[in-house]
């Protein structure tokens, strides 16, 4: 794992469109992460305090869990989560 | 907000392409990014970004002031008018209750009651490295060392700036400002060291810290006569691996996240449990504490110039003030002392060069490492008496069992190998990062958040130094 250790001195070696790049990487993991575990984010947004904006975005949110569903893309987190606790002789929260 | 959260995922995933859209018009950017921080800031609770507010306008306009007056006593006072102004809010809210509180058990005995009152207020958030970062700037535009800025929304960002705003690095403000008057250069992102960064500091918070505290530390430091002395001994160790992953892993995501925005933020842990003295071990532990501390506490008493017995004393009090400054309590004076004794005796008998062989260097290390696991059982225990349960628990030789599970003992291996792994590795791995496809570049992120999702514990405890 990476550490401050290896920080400095920051290597010069910029690509060709570092701040593009940087933004696909962002958004590109984040949609990964919200196709393969849509229930972390349907979670987060319905502990949040209920408003028209939280409630078409929830509305969004369970749209993309169905279709993670039917796609069999979610079940690779829950069986694998399953698997570790598991392994790890824990009980999942 | 904590960063290994979707709150702060959502936050960043907005904050980052504004910031970058804003970068022609510098200006709008540092505005914008303080808004941000103030949002950031305001989660915790919104009223406290007043003393946010109140503290950067203030240093500003003191700054200003020292900027303008001729060398002198006048010069000179307003400097202790903005060092005391700094340091009594920091007291006020941080150390009131711990002083009333002493006062009263010490008078007490004495049969002398006093009236003092308690204030009982929550204690700001990150109020100790927002009043660092405060006494940083106006110290330095005093020593003449830097000019003081004419643009608010500078001291503003260098204040507030979300990514240190709560739990360091602390920034030098001639560092911080020199990159706040002009824009970001793309080529600032160093994508690879800062995607490294990110993804090893949620490693290290998710699972190593996590885990090492909620399914052992926690509960052998809640009752530590009721374990073994082994328990107590692995309790310790895990103890110390867990500070390091948790503190480090907070620095480390503010690192990568600022340098995604286009700053850089210094160094803050190099392996420190590799040192082979403590005063290695405090070159390599909270790297911008205890340059802070040196600069501005240690030199300004007068460091080695005095003489063996002041240069002793000068370490004793910077030592012990570091210590008060983690917390209002003796239990964190004790710890400050410990080390500072440490540094005394080192320098009395001139341990603090390298080990000139490879038996000396091994005993040095075991000697440093246990001096600075024994001293974070004062750190990490409720209260004194509590300490020393641990410590005469843990060396009365009271049973050999454990009650380490296979996945704590594996989670205590994987953050004892963050000291050992060479630093080439992680070099090696940015190099290969870097010079991999678009697709690449997205799988390792998404592979890692991924794995550490599946094996991440319920809640996420808020960090360690959150409390300082």
């Amino acid at each position: 794992m990476a550490s401050t250790d290896q920080v400095q001195p920051m290597r010069q070696r910029g690509g060709a469109h570092p701040v593009r790049t940087a933004t696909v990487v962002i958004y590109a993991t984040l949609l990964l992460l919200i196709l393969t575990i849509p229930r972390s984010l349907t979670n987060w947004l319905r502990d949040m305090e209920e408003n028209p904006i939280q409630q078409v975005l929830l509305h969004a949110a369970d749209a993309v869990q169905a279709a993670s569903h039917r796609a069999g893309v979610d079940a690779v987190y829950i069986r694998a989560r399953s698997a570790f606790f598991k392994f790890a002789g824990k009980e999942d929260e | 907000m904590l960063f290994p959260t979707i709150s702060f995922a959502v936050f960043f995933a907005v904050v980052f392409p504004i910031t970058w859209l804003l970068n022609s018009h510098n200006t709008w950017k540092k505005w914008f990014l303080v808004a941000a921080s103030y949002y950031f800031y305001a989660f915790w609770r919104i009223e406290f970004t007043i003393l946010l507010l109140a503290s950067s306008v203030g240093n500003f306009y003191l700054a200003l002031l020292l900027g303008r007056l001729p060398d002198g006593r006048l010069r000179r006072a307003v400097l202790w008018f903005a060092v005391g102004a700094n340091l009594a809010v920091l007291g006020y809210f941080k150390y009131w209750d711990f002083f009333a509180a002493s006062l009263l058990d010490a008078l007490g005995p004495f049969g002398i009651v006093t009236n003092i009152p308690f204030i009982e207020v929550a204690l700001p958030i990150a109020i100790s490295f927002l009043t660092f970062h405060a006494l940083s700037y106006v110290i330095d535009v005093y020593d003449r060392t830097l000019k003081p800025t004419t643009s608010l929304v500078d001291i503003l960002l260098y204040i507030s700036f979300f990514p240190h705003l709560i739990a360091g690095p602390i920034v030098r403000a001639s560092k911080f400002l020199a990159q706040t008057t002009r824009r970001s250069l793309a080529a600032d992102i160093k994508l690879a060291p800062s995607v490294f960064l990110i993804l090893g500091g949620l490693f290290k918070k998710v699972i190593i810290a996590s885990y090492l505290s909620t399914d052992f530390v926690d509960g052998v430091f809640r009752a530590p006569a009721d374990y073994s002395s082994v328990d107590l001994l692995l309790g310790m160790y895990a103890y110390a691996i867990q500070i390091y992953c948790d503190f480090s892993a907070y620095t480390d995501i503010a690192i990568g996240v600022a340098n995604l925005l286009g700053y850089q933020f210094p160094q803050n842990f190099n392996q420190p449990y590799r040192a082979l003295s403590v005063q290695d071990f405090w070159r390599r532990w909270h790297i911008t504490l205890s340059s802070w501390l040196r600069d501005y506490l240690y030199i300004r008493l007068g460091g080695n110039r005095g003489g063996r017995l002041a240069t002793w004393r000068n370490i004793m009090i910077t030592m012990g003030l570091g210590g008060l400054w983690h917390g209002a309590s003796w239990n964190f004076v004790m710890w400050g002392g410990l080390h500072g004794a440490a540094l005394v005796v080192e320098r009395a008998f001139g341990l603090t060069g390298a080990p000139r062989s490879r038996v000396r260097s091994v005993l040095a290390w075991i000697v440093t490492f246990h001096f600075v696991c024994i001293t974070w059982v004062f750190f990490r225990s409720p209260s004194f008496d509590a300490s020393l349960v641990y410590l005469t628990t843990l060396f009365s030789g009271a049973g050999w069992s454990t009650t380490m599970t296979p996945l704590v003992a594996c989670v205590l291996a994987l953050g004892a190998l963050t000291q050992i792994v060479p630093s080439g590795w992680f070099e090696r791995l940015e190099t290969r990062y870097e010079t991999g496809s678009l697709a690449f570049k997205v799988a390792i992120p998404f592979a890692v958040i991924f794995v550490i999702s599946v094996a991440a514990p319920g809640g996420i405890a808020p960090f360690i130094y959150f409390q300082f």
